[in-house]
């Protein structure tokens, strides 16, 4: 008798019904085509909330100078977009153009509150910057009925509840009061559920567009607060701050006993101010959160900057197999030499952080800015690169992704 | 200039190496990838100062173990190499209450039998059987490579072979004689599978715990994404031709035979397509006459596999300094698995990782990495979740699943919560474009396990010049069974095209 533990109470023969078991399956099923993709749940509310492409209209238009405005964005229904997709406050949509027949693309903030997505409308404020090829454009050339092509909403400047502090202190400066207001909205009507209190630097009372409405809002929900602080004031005004965004100020404005998250999104110029400022404020750093840095530029000012580099470069891109050489000075990011050379290539973010220009450098050397290098690691030892973010240090050759075709 | 010898539609890992193989075997080969990136599952994110992993638990047969086996001889032959960091201690089962168990199993024939000895005393003897029966799997499964499966010579020759073959994998242990307790350990890995022990079957459950008992499990230094880039090495120094942001959107025929794909505005030729996308979508994108009445039926017969809700966690503190220790824990709110599906919405059972317990560096100093995975079905979702919803049911759901984490092994992690992203199957249909966000493919249960997968494989998907590879393939869930399947519809596209096929 064996008395090793065996399998002999189990009958072999059970292998022969198996296959049976199968095949009656498939018999007693439909032979109708199979299921669409987007009949299932999933896949539906994936592309509601991430369509590929969003074809708008710009339906309004307020000017609050001659150098900012806002334009209201409605789904264009006749180019395939029924509604707008959802987002969270402080989310940007990447908006695609051409100037001069050139493709280029920029990111913009979404000023207006999630809930106006129901009722079809997304805002952008864009203000006038020198040099800025694609806000001037926009400035110049938009008119209530001209054709905008968006992205889905993206980027990760958005409070999460279990992450964040209940308390954010938003350190916004110029056109980045855009995000807080978007957050000062959903809290107000309910959809973000935390309390914000904004440092809002600009030059003049005048140049601090939507701190009216903020206010307003404010007036009527305590969770909310708007400070405005001024450099070009003589003297401290009343309700309002004078100088700059410093530690004391954001000290004297943050709860006292309780942890409080510190949002910041303004020109690079004021997060190089305020990061210094922070310092000194001992917070974890999960409580300080940037909005996208924005291009980099100047990387030769950049301490690992190596010397002797030459002034310009042969950029070789090959995009689908085809392959085009253009001129790239050492100052400019591969991404904006393609763009110049009228190459339309992938980008998002332009600011080294969603990686949509993820892209192979086949030879050359180049200088990635550590403080914009948001690649994997392994995209590091296999030579992957971020087009936006990425200087040459000799001739380069790339190969780009091409657009998804659609 | 679009005619090439093999086109691989979908750059996962089943997609990749399937590319490697037939364009180290000199093919003109194209890969086409709807992402801008390889990998499919097998790629990481970087949020903050964390670069998370996206879907790896753990390599398996890839050690350095001269029992590894597959995986290991498939990145040897294709010329694949990665530093890979293994762990000892497979997992640590955590079921709270009375009838529960607290118990870490490490990987080794011995190790493993000591510590279920230890945890269940008087199991050693029935556990060894089960483990000793995978010996009697690989000789019959030898036997199986040679091509032929005559169900009358399997029976007579090998009837252990058929006895596992065709058993839920609680049957064989029941049969053996394992104590209960033993058994409810033994079923950890029911959660990489999605299917619960009564209903798994014996031998495919079984290769798996044998691959892990018999080779330390491993992890790629830099996530998964470095073996997609490192695949992707592989293809283009033999030629290959990859090509991202690159959608099939139709499939071509002529006279019934695939014998091309539309991409990217683009039409592409070859003599064979080897789809690593799964079987539905290509029939939605092919004209209807392509697809046999039979293969229609199966795709309409077949229900969805697992899919999974998953945290990603920065923490602002090192894992010592927390209190976690392992790298593997699977939670459990029941010792039954059977019970931990049905409850898999109610922390029926979770699996938490700690990569910084395997790869200290995994993250910067001072900081540590978890990676909560739930394992769900397709339609679990609620019904009347909404876009503008969404966002709410996600963060109350992962808060829910911290909480009991930290309740369950005396931790602290929420207040060091620095980075946060939540997935769930709508993610997960949007990144890899599967019905309802499955991840594998097809359910595993009832009559569509792998051992019938196998057996039926000679009659379905029959579309001339088609092949498949993939967790929807033959070999089910896992990376280790996309890349076997990978490496076996090259080898069949080898053979065709040498025999002029």
């Amino acid at each position: 008798m064996d008395n090793k533990p065996n399998l002999n109470s189990i009958k072999p023969a059970a292998f022969a019904g198996m296959m049976g078991r199968r095949l009656k399956a498939i018999a007693t099923s439909s032979a109708a085509p199979v299921r669409d993709l987007y009949d299932y749940p999933a896949n539906r509310l994936a592309r509601e909330l991430h369509p590929s492409k969003q074809y708008l209209r710009v339906a309004a238009i307020e000017a609050h100078s001659d150098d900012m405005k806002t334009y209201t964005l409605v789904p264009d229904k006749e180019k395939g977009t029924a509604a707008l997709a959802w987002f969270s406050a402080g989310q940007y949509l990447v908006i695609a153009l051409k100037v001069g027949g050139k493709a280029c693309s920029r990111p913009y903030s979404i000023s207006s509150s999630p809930a106006e997505t129901l009722e079809g409308r997304y805002r952008l404020t864009i203000k006038r910057v020198a040099d800025g090829t694609v806000s001037n454009h926009i400035l110049d050339t938009w008119t209530v009925g001209t054709s905008v092509l968006a992205s889905a909403p993206m980027g990760d400047f958005t409070y999460e509840p279990l992450r964040d502090a209940k308390t954010v202190v938003g350190v916004a400066g110029g056109s980045g009061i855009t995000p807080f207001y978007a957050f000062a909205k959903a809290i107000a009507e309910g959809e973000e559920d935390f309390n914000l209190t904004i440092l809002y630097g600009s030059r003049t009372l005048e140049d601090a567009v939507f701190s009216e409405e903020i206010k307003a809002l404010a007036a009527a929900c305590p969770r909310l607060r708007l400070v405005n602080v001024l450099s070009d004031v003589s003297k401290k005004p009343k309700d309002a701050e004078k100088g700059f965004i410093t530690a004391a100020l954001i000290k004297k404005y943050a709860p006292e006993n309780e942890p409080y998250s510190v949002f910041l999104c303004g020109p690079q110029a004021m997060y190089n101010f305020v990061d210094k400022e922070l310092e000194g404020l001992g917070l974890r750093r999960k409580f300080i959160r940037h909005e996208l840095f924005g291009e980099y530029f100047h990387p030769e000012n950049d301490a690992a900057y190596p010397e002797n580099v030459a002034e310009s470069f042969q950029l070789t891109v090959r995009i689908a197999g085809k392959s085009q050489t253009v001129a790239c000075p050492r100052d400019t990011s591969l991404l904006r030499a393609m763009e110049a050379a009228g190459i339309n290539a992938p980008a998002d973010c332009r600011s080294g952080r969603c990686g949509w220009c993820h892209s192979q450098l086949i030879s050359g050397e180049v200088f990635v800015p550590a403080s914009v290098d948001g690649r994997r690691q392994a995209d590091k030892l296999y030579g992957y690169i971020h087009p936006c973010c990425t200087f040459p240090l000799s001739d380069v050759v790339i190969d780009v992704p091409p657009l998804p075709y659609k | 200039m679009n005619q090439y010898d093999v086109i691989v539609v979908g750059a996962g890992n089943g997609g990749l190496v399937a590319a490697c193989s037939v364009a180290k075997a000199g093919y003109k080969t194209l890969l086409l990838e709807k992402h801008n990136l390889p990998g499919g599952c097998a790629t990481s994110f970087v949020r903050g100062r964390f670069e998370f992993e996206a879907a790896l638990h753990e390599l398996c047969d890839t050690s350095t173990s001269p029992e590894a086996d597959s995986v290991k001889k498939i990145f040897e032959r294709l010329g694949v190499s990665v530093p890979l960091e293994s762990e000892e201690t497979l997992f640590r089962a955590v079921c709270p209450g009375e009838d529960g168990f607290d118990v870490r199993l490490r990987t080794g024939y011995d190790n493993f039998l000591a510590d279920m000895e230890a945890a269940v005393p008087g199991c050693h003897d029935s556990v060894k059987a089960l483990l000793d029966l995978n010996n009697v799997l690989d000789d019959a499964q030898d036997y199986m490579a040679g091509g032929s499966m005559n169900p009358a010579v399997l029976i007579s020759k090998y009837p252990d072979f058929v006895r596992a073959a065709s058993s839920s994998t609680d049957q064989v242990m029941n049969a053996l004689g394992i104590p209960k307790k033993a058994q409810q350990i033994l079923a950890t890995y029911w959660g990489y599978l999605g299917v619960p022990t009564d209903d798994l079957n014996c031998l495919h459950y079984l290769s798996l715990l044998a691959a892990f008992v018999n080779s330390a499990p491993t992890m790629p230094r830099h996530r998964s994404h470095e073996l997609s880039l490192d695949l992707v090495r592989v293809f283009q120094e033999n030629g290959g031709e990859i090509r991202y942001n690159s959608e099939v959107t139709r499939f071509l025929y002529d006279k019934g035979a695939c014998v091309g794909v539309a991409a990217g505005g683009d039409v592409f030729y070859a003599k064979k397509i080897v789809s690593n996308i799964i079987p539905n979508n290509v029939f939605n994108r092919s004209p209807a006459d392509a697809v046999g009445k039979r293969d229609r039926k199966l795709a309409n017969a077949r229900e969805l596999g697992m899919t999974f809700i998953t945290f990603y966690i920065g923490l602002d503190a090192p894992m010592e300094e927390l209190g976690i220790d392992d790298y593997s824990v699977f939670i459990m709110n029941d010792p039954d698995n059977r019970k931990q599906y049905n409850h898999r919405l109610d922390f029926g059972m979770y699996v938490v990782n700690c990569l910084n317990k395997v790869l200290p560096n995994a993250s910067p100093e001072g900081t540590s990495m978890l990676f909560f995975t739930l394992p769900i079905m397709p339609g679990d979702l609620p019904e009347d979740l909404t876009a503008q919803t969404y966002k709410k049911f996600k963060n109350e759901f992962a808060e829910k699943y911290i909480r009991d984490y930290e309740r369950v092994m005396g931790v602290q992690i929420m207040d060091h919560i620095e980075e946060l992203v939540i997935a769930t199957p709508v993610t997960f249909a949007r990144y890899l474009a599967t019905p309802d966000g499955c991840i594998y493919g097809y359910s595993n249960a009832r009559w569509d396990s792998v051992v019938a997968r196998t057996v039926a494989e000679p009659m379905e998907l029959r579309i001339p010049n088609l092949y498949f590879c993939g967790g929807h393939s033959v070999r089910g869930d896992g990376y280790p069974s996309a890349y076997i399947t990978g490496a076996m519809a090259a080898d069949k596209v080898i053979k065709a095209l040498k025999e002029g096929k």
